[in-house]
């Protein structure tokens, strides 16, 4: 959906720009600009649902002040969203769009507008997953999923078959268990209970490992039969095996690459951010999804790696994770 | 026979398994834990690590190495002379690691396991080597038989005049349909195409003689080993 972000002064993101692919893995220090990225892609979100239509912005109004601009894949290749305010404005809060003119222009505006509010974002808190939640809450995942529970008894009865796959998916990952179940617990509240393999044991959320519940989550996004339209997921790697990180990428996969699991569904762009170099060892046979996120003083810019004329020399030598800790590729704190 | 394996990924660990139980005739145990490397040269780090602990703390009666060649030197019969050692060829290079870490190593026999240790009694003197190399890397040895374009010769022909017949992403593609296959499908798929030799590994080591026939060289002089 979304081609490309231009940023001009946005918080650290000073002159700068990313170009954007199906599934995209951020790596870089804290503070160069990743989650500023996430945050962007938000506050486009936010701007573009307002209720009012965003009227015709003077293009003075945003003279000096901080821009965020964003281009579109086809069919919204002619669409063109700018975030923006004045210079001593602290955010950029107000929204210009520029369309092709007449009603197909404003068509596309439209269909564009109703994308963009399927734009999600998620740090996941095993804290709040671990506890029962609202029956009735379980819509989609909430940006921490703490609702996790909620979401997953309402796919059960709602979407059985996808819900089948993803039980099937997470047992073949943690062969400890062979199900869930789910338990109503105070007014109208339902927990979430693994089942443990060769055993009547029941494991509530709470009882579960950070890494589990993290994984749990990542695959009821994955295994969501109506998907946001991206996804922003930070810290992907988090509580995850190195092992089991190869399942985190192949979920995330599942999302932007539907073709590629038969899953009948668009394509769901992906945002993800890791400082696990294990994780980026698994795109060596795909370094145009790698984004290197750097910082140099107060300045941060992103530059994708197969912007590097010398990368794929470079993987010759060694792995990515490798090469991105010898800080060879930049994307590291500051000496 | 207790074997481990190292290699780079559950599918080639999974379809190496079959090859290698063709190649023995014989069945075999696995040691526990599954052995991983993140890829080359992570293989070549970790290699001495491993030969130590397999020594002192397993059963194992060998070691079976297999990683991908990528774009990196073949290995060639004339690597095979004594003392020859190509720096750029990753069998060679194995070897070497092999050598001298298990020069290094005491034998068993003059270090008897203390009876009240959990360490199991350990029966070789030293842990047996077998190495291949997949050329480029392992979805070239599923195609063999299927796909006659790809064999060792023609990757390393290829090579030589500065253009390679098929890039990794190709066999990917014609091994599982797709460029980002699950872990499951792979697995699936890298099984499904080993299992089609049916025990017979000829036409492997005919297509990938340098790779492959490596590996299985390896492994027959163990059969003799411990048959003597």
């Amino acid at each position: 959906m979304i081609s490309a972000v231009h940023f001009k002064n946005f918080k650290a993101l000073r002159s700068t720009a990313v170009r954007l692919e199906p599934f995209n893995l951020l790596i870089g220090p804290s503070g160069s600009g990743k989650t500023s990225l996430i945050e962007a892609l938000l506050r486009l979100r936010y701007l573009a649902g307002q209720a009012t239509a965003p009227g015709p912005t003077s293009a003075l109004a945003f003279l000096n002040g901080p821009q965020i601009e964003f281009h579109f894949h086809p069919p919204f290749q002619n669409v063109r969203v700018t975030l923006g305010c004045q210079a001593d404005e602290l955010s950029c809060h107000r929204l210009r769009v520029d369309h092709p003119p007449g009603l197909a222009g404003a068509g596309q505006w439209a269909e564009l507008r109703t994308q963009l509010q399927g734009i999600r974002a998620y740090l996941l808190d095993h804290q709040a997953m671990g506890a029962p939640g609202l029956r009735s809450a379980g819509t989609e995942l909430a940006a921490n999923a703490s609702n996790l529970a909620a979401v997953l008894a309402q796919r059960a009865q709602q979407a059985p078959v996808a819900f089948a796959h993803l039980v099937t998916d997470f047992c073949r990952i943690m062969p400890e268990f062979s199900g869930f179940d789910f338990r109503g617990v105070g007014e109208g509240h339902v927990e979430l209970r693994a089942a443990l393999r060769d055993s009547p044991e029941r494991l509530s959320c709470e009882n579960l490992s950070q890494g589990t519940l993290y994984l749990l989550a990542i695959l009821t996004l994955a295994h969501d039969p109506q998907p946001p339209t991206l996804v922003c997921l930070e810290e992907a790697d988090r509580g995850v095996h190195p092992r089991l990180l190869r399942e985190v990428r192949d979920a995330l996969y599942r999302l932007s690459y539907p073709v590629a699991t038969e899953t009948p569904r668009p394509v769901v762009q992906v945002v993800a951010t890791t400082h696990a170099p294990y994780l980026l060892d698994l795109f060596r046979d795909h370094p145009s999804e790698i984004v290197l996120a750097h910082k140099q003083g107060n300045a941060a810019s992103f530059e994708r790696l197969t912007d590097r004329p010398d990368v794929l020399e470079l993987m010759r030598e060694t792995n990515l994770g490798d090469l991105w800790y010898s800080g060879i590729l930049g994307g590291i704190p500051g000496d | 026979m207790k074997l481990a394996l190292l290699s780079e990924s559950p599918a080639d660990e999974a379809a190496l398994s079959v090859l290698v139980g063709y190649v023995l005739g014989a069945p075999f145990t696995r040691v526990q834990p599954t052995l991983r490397a993140r890829g080359w040269p992570s293989v070549e780090q970790v290699l001495p690590a491993i030969l130590r602990h397999l020594h002192f703390n397993t059963e194992a009666d060998g070691l079976i190495v297999v990683v991908d060649s990528d774009s990196s030197v073949v290995h060639t019969p004339q690597h095979e002379a004594p003392a020859y050692h190509h720096p750029g060829c990753r069998i060679c290079r194995l070897r070497t690691v092999f050598r001298r870490t298990l020069k290094n190593l005491p034998l068993n026999t003059a270090h008897p396991t203390p009876a009240n240790t959990a360490h199991p009694q350990v029966r070789r003197e030293r842990v047996l080597r077998a190495v291949g190399l997949a050329v480029p890397a392992m979805e070239a040895w599923y195609l063999c038989g299927r796909d006659t374009s790809i064999t060792e010769a023609a990757w390393t022909q290829g090579q030589a005049a500065g253009r390679v017949p098929y890039s990794r992403s190709e066999l990917k593609w014609r091994v599982y349909g797709t460029e980002r296959p699950t872990l499951p499908h792979e697995i699936k798929r890298a099984v499904q195409e080993v299992t089609r030799h049916q025990g017979d590994v000829r036409r492997l080591e005919h297509d990938f003689p340098q790779g492959f026939g490596s590996l299985a060289r390896d492994l027959r002089s163990w059969r003799a080993e411990s048959s003597c």
